[in-house]
């Protein structure tokens, strides 16, 4: 039973420093979102507005290592709706580092352990704070009102 | 298909796979919306949850909890009996007077032990001392628990559910399972394969400890990790090894659990 849980490989190997996870295309947040809706497009590049009056909002946060794409929905009385990750990359900035280790895995076995970038995932460990994206959402809020007022 | 939102103060990640495309978003959504209740139950910060109810007044009085508050509630009794305490969700005065956790409305609030919180019938729940409880060692393995049935019950049977790291797997198919370590720059380690079980991982920094009533912060280039059936279990039982280092304690095994602890040193020397 604990067996077919947890398998071991036979070697612990260093792994690269960035993954990266697309989640949503605009289009595809925009229907996740507002279902079935109509959105056009407003002064904002990066702003859609619902037939009555929601928003849909696609907006950029940053991190110390991460770097994330998130869709805002908003309701037509101004309240968020929904929040989605659109895509998330996590990067610790040691690309030189890591192509020299990189190297001196190349014409390990093909069952090498080694990843290549984007290819990582299922991490589990230190929990990555999403401060940032409250202070996005933030942003965007003030943005809609904003859109609201040029009406 | 994968989605990720911001709950629990951090990326909750949430994969997959085996059924139609509407039928997965709507499962997904779902899964979403169990894990945001046990955020709204089981938050510190928020004055209207459970967890802050009882700090402000199970001392005084009965409170009575939603179900899902009282089965955290059981399960941290349930490991601080097993671990001798160690496991001691009742550390709101030191969260507190370290700064970590807001103190408005608590200022009856002593130091103590999990001992103190009494569960009664009916979801009621009374502390026998003044203390204040922090579920942040448990509650986010219980929600990815909560939201891996959610999505069982909705005829999913191949997903993973990731909130920060706290990661339950269910399916066929063996996942590839990568630890951050501290000391690596984030870098990760290729650790093993996950199949139908979950694992947490926990560094130092990242747990409270109650050495002498103290906060106390050992080494932090060892990321600590369990394999457990279930991720409340992997999650409390991280908090437990950071403590005492020592992965062969035989309460791991009574809860169906495996302890490893990562070292940055020792990874550096194998790749040097």
């Amino acid at each position: 039973m604990r067996a077919s849980q947890w398998m071991w490989l036979p070697a612990l190997v260093i792994s690269t420093s960035a993954h990266a996870t697309t989640y949503f295309t605009v289009e595809q947040a925009q229907r996740a979102i507002f279902p079935g809706a109509t959105l056009t497009a407003t002064a904002s590049p990066n702003a859609w507005r619902t037939s009555n009056g929601g928003y849909f909002v696609v907006t950029r946060v940053i991190g110390k290592h991460e770097y994330i794409t998130l869709a805002v929905g908003i309701n037509p009385n101004g309240t968020v709706k929904q929040i989605e990750i659109m895509q998330y990359i996590e990067s610790y900035g040691y690309e030189v580092r890591e192509a020299h280790w990189r190297a001196q895995f190349v014409g390990k076995s093909a069952s090498s352990p080694l990843e290549l970038n984007n290819d990582i995932t299922n991490i589990s460990g230190a929990t990555l704070s999403s401060r940032h994206v409250t202070e996005g959402v933030k942003r965007v809020l003030q943005q809609v009102a904003s859109l609201k007022g040029k009406q | 298909m994968r989605r990720a939102r911001p709950l629990l103060g951090t990326y909750v990640e949430i994969e997959a796979a085996g059924l139609a495309e509407s039928t997965l978003e709507h499962a997904i959504d779902a899964a979403f919306g169990a894990i945001a209740r046990v955020h709204r139950l089981m938050s510190f910060h928020d004055g209207d949850s459970d967890v802050s109810r009882l700090n402000r007044h199970a001392a005084f009085e009965t409170v009575t909890v939603d179900g899902w508050t009282a089965k955290v509630l059981r399960k941290a009794r349930a490991l601080f009996d097993a671990t001798d305490g160690l496991f001691d969700c009742a550390v709101g005065h030191e969260l507190m007077r370290s700064g970590c956790l807001p103190s408005q409305d608590l200022s009856h609030v002593e130091s103590g032990s999990f001992s103190a919180v009494e569960l009664l019938s009916d979801d009621r729940v009374r502390f026998s001392a003044p203390v204040a409880i922090d579920l942040g060692g448990i509650a986010k393995g219980f929600a990815v628990d909560r939201a891996m049935a959610t999505l069982r019950a909705q005829g999913v049977c191949e997903a993973l559910v990731n909130a920060g790291g706290d990661m339950r797997v269910m399916g066929k198919a063996a996942r590839t399972i990568h630890i951050r370590c501290p000391g690596l720059d984030g870098r990760a380690v290729q650790a093993g394969l996950l199949r139908n079980a979950a694992i947490a991982t926990s560094d130092a920094a990242a747990t409270v400890m109650k050495q002498r009533g103290r906060l106390a912060s050992p080494d932090s280039r060892h990321a600590y990790s369990v394999v457990a059936p279930t991720c409340l279990l992997a999650d409390a039982l991280t908090k437990v090894l950071v403590q005492t280092q020592d992965a062969h304690a035989g309460y791991f095994a009574r809860f169906g659990a495996i302890a490893f602890v990562t070292s940055a040193d020792i990874i550096e020397d194998r790749v040097a």
